[in-house]
């Protein structure tokens, strides 16, 4: 090889070794940074009843839970039911109507076949709809509690926040969504009619 | 030779700007051939007339409009139309091969569609329309067997030359059409 | 020197057009949002699928209904809004099921579902050419967002391109809010009554 051959060849293999450190570099700090994301989680803040939790789309203050057997409407039901009832204070900070609180919060630890709450507006006393943005209302979710499984004493709910993203990844279209869990509310539980 | 090179090379230029506005067009109609062709075959765009009390062969089965009542409705500017029609089926695959579509229209081009429920007037003014099945009906067809439908539509008073077409998804671009 | 300047140049031009298009390319929402067709209150308003007139709003703070099974009585934190009008399909049946105040400050708010099962609600009225039909509409909205409001009408709320009539409701003011309104049953053409309580 001539002297000007392995100088070009010198440069080259310089760019090839300098570029592949670089992207071998990248690669290796992404997958630690994963690793340690996943051996040490974020703790989930606790949060207190009448504490309002920002989650993004609401602010959710709760106040306080118990059981009974009459539902928020106050019509005594045909067959007998035990009801866990948990009221709590809901704003929608979003633009827009919205009525997507249904999966805001969860039972923690899951109840196994429980069906989903039913939500109630205790101004009305009847089902509730859309919230509407920047007009708080309190409310009522009831579970109906199955008859085997004994209610808990405490109560733990955890509480799920949302983002608003402009321009989402699929379409670019504005939208809402799933991130980290926002707080873990522990309420005590009292008994009602 | 520099000379030559450069003339065909402005020439090449200029050839390949001109046969961008030929090509981009193209591109566009043959990515979009399939979605066009399949929006023209799924146009309702050949009516077929059928003259009162004649029977019609269509989507597999003999159609016939067998009733067509002026009822009065809610206000005085309201008439309420109850179109009765029959199905005699020979086909029932091709009949069932689509959703079914019943639809009033007038000589002005305005549709109506027709209501959900017959409602307190068309039982007491015909009892048998009210009875019987909306064009869903069709879900049960059986060979042999003639299906009775009835629709109402709630149209205003004035409407003149009143038609009544039906169409079946399956035996697109044909439906049938009754005066 | 002058090369490097002009190359300099070139990317700074380049950086410069593609910074333009990322901020003024519209997003997907935008490109399907409804196509609005401008009016005003007490005038008609026609689109190419349905004309609709808003001939009256009015403004109380406790709505009261009376049913035919039980009376009822609704508060809210803000301010009812009862808007009454009038409106017809042009060329096919059809059911305006989307009704929506957009506040001055952009927030939108949707009809009150709370309302909702009144005869003559706008979501339960099917609209026929050539009829034209009272419908009633019910908000909530914050006492702030009365004035300077416009209502939005359309076939539906998720539907690209669909027409939305734009009503300016200029005639809607703070000084109108009344103490409660009382909502009833009708007999005739229009199928409720709004009277002061």
């Amino acid at each position: 090889m001539s002297a000007e051959q392995r100088l070009t060849w010198r440069r080259r293999l310089f760019a090839f070794v300098v570029a592949s450190v670089g992207a071998a570099a990248a690669a290796a700090i992404s997958f630690a940074m994963t690793v340690y994301d996943a051996a040490n989680p974020k703790p989930v803040p606790l949060a207190a009843p009448g504490q309002p939790i920002d989650t993004g789309r609401w602010t959710i203050t709760f106040r306080d839970a118990r059981t009974g057997s009459i539902p928020p409407t106050g019509i005594k039901p045909s067959t007998p039911k035990k009801l866990l009832m948990v009221e709590f204070d809901l704003d929608n900070r979003s633009a827009s109507t919205s009525n997507a609180f249904l999966r805001l919060f969860t039972l923690e630890p899951p109840v196994p076949n429980l069906p989903p709450p039913a939500f109630y507006l205790a101004r009305d006393r009847s089902v509730a709809g859309g919230l509407q943005p920047d007009m708080p209302e309190r409310m009522i979710a009831a579970w109906e509690w199955p008859q085997a499984v004994p209610v808990p004493q405490q109560l733990r709910l955890k509480v799920t926040s949302q983002i608003h993203k402009r321009r989402d990844n699929l379409y670019g279209a504005p939208g809402w969504f799933d991130r980290d869990p926002a707080a873990v509310v522990t309420l005590a539980v009292g008994s009602g009619p | 030779m520099t000379a030559a090179t450069g003339m065909s090379e402005r020439c090449r230029y200029w050839l390949s700007l001109a046969a961008l506005a030929v090509v981009l067009p193209l591109a566009i109609v043959v990515n979009s051939w399939d979605s066009l062709s399949e929006w023209r075959r799924s146009e309702f765009r050949t009516p077929i007339a059928v003259e009162r009390g004649t029977t019609q062969a269509y989507a597999g089965a003999q159609w016939q409009l067998t009733g067509l009542t002026r009822l009065p409705g809610a206000t005085p500017e309201t008439t309420l139309i109850v179109a009765e029609f029959d199905a005699a089926v020979d086909d029932p695959a091709l009949l069932q091969a689509g959703p079914c579509a019943v639809v009033l229209t007038d000589d002005k081009g305005r549709r109506w569609l027709p209501v959900f429920l017959p409602g307190r007037t068309v039982r007491q003014g015909r009892p048998a329309a009210a009875d019987k099945p909306r064009c869903y009906g069709l879900a049960r067809a059986e060979k042999g067997k003639t299906i009775t439908m009835a629709e109402t539509f709630t149209v205003p008073e004035g409407a003149t030359g009143l038609a009544l077409s039906i169409t079946i998804g399956g035996a697109r671009p044909a439906y049938l059409v009754f005066r | 020197m002058s090369a490097v300047l002009k190359g300099l140049g070139g990317l700074a031009l380049a950086a410069a057009v593609l910074y333009g298009m990322q901020r003024t390319t519209p997003g997907y929402g935008e490109i399907t949002a409804p196509r609005p067709v401008a009016g005003k209150l007490g005038h008609r308003l026609e689109g190419r699928a349905f004309a609709i007139d808003i001939a009256k709003v009015q403004l109380a703070r406790t709505v009261a209904t009376k049913g035919a099974a039980r009376d009822s009585n609704f508060t809210t934190s803000g301010v009812w809004v009862l808007v009454e009008g009038t409106a017809e399909a042009r060329t096919e049946s059809l059911t305006l099921l989307s009704a929506e105040w957009l506040g001055a400050n952009g927030v939108r708010y949707a009809m009150s579902q709370r309302l909702s099962s009144l005869p003559g609600m706008l979501p339960g009225q099917r609209l026929e050419p050539g009829l034209p039909m009272p419908v009633l509409m019910a908000f909530e909205i914050p006492e702030g967002q009365v004035a300077g409001g416009t209502l939005l009408i359309a076939r539906s709320a998720w539907a690209p391109l669909a027409e939305q009539a734009r009503v300016d409701m200029a005639g809607a003011k703070p000084a109108d809010i009344r103490s409660g309104l009382v909502l009833a049953r009708g007999q005739g053409r229009v199928p409720w009554t709004v009277s002061a309580e």
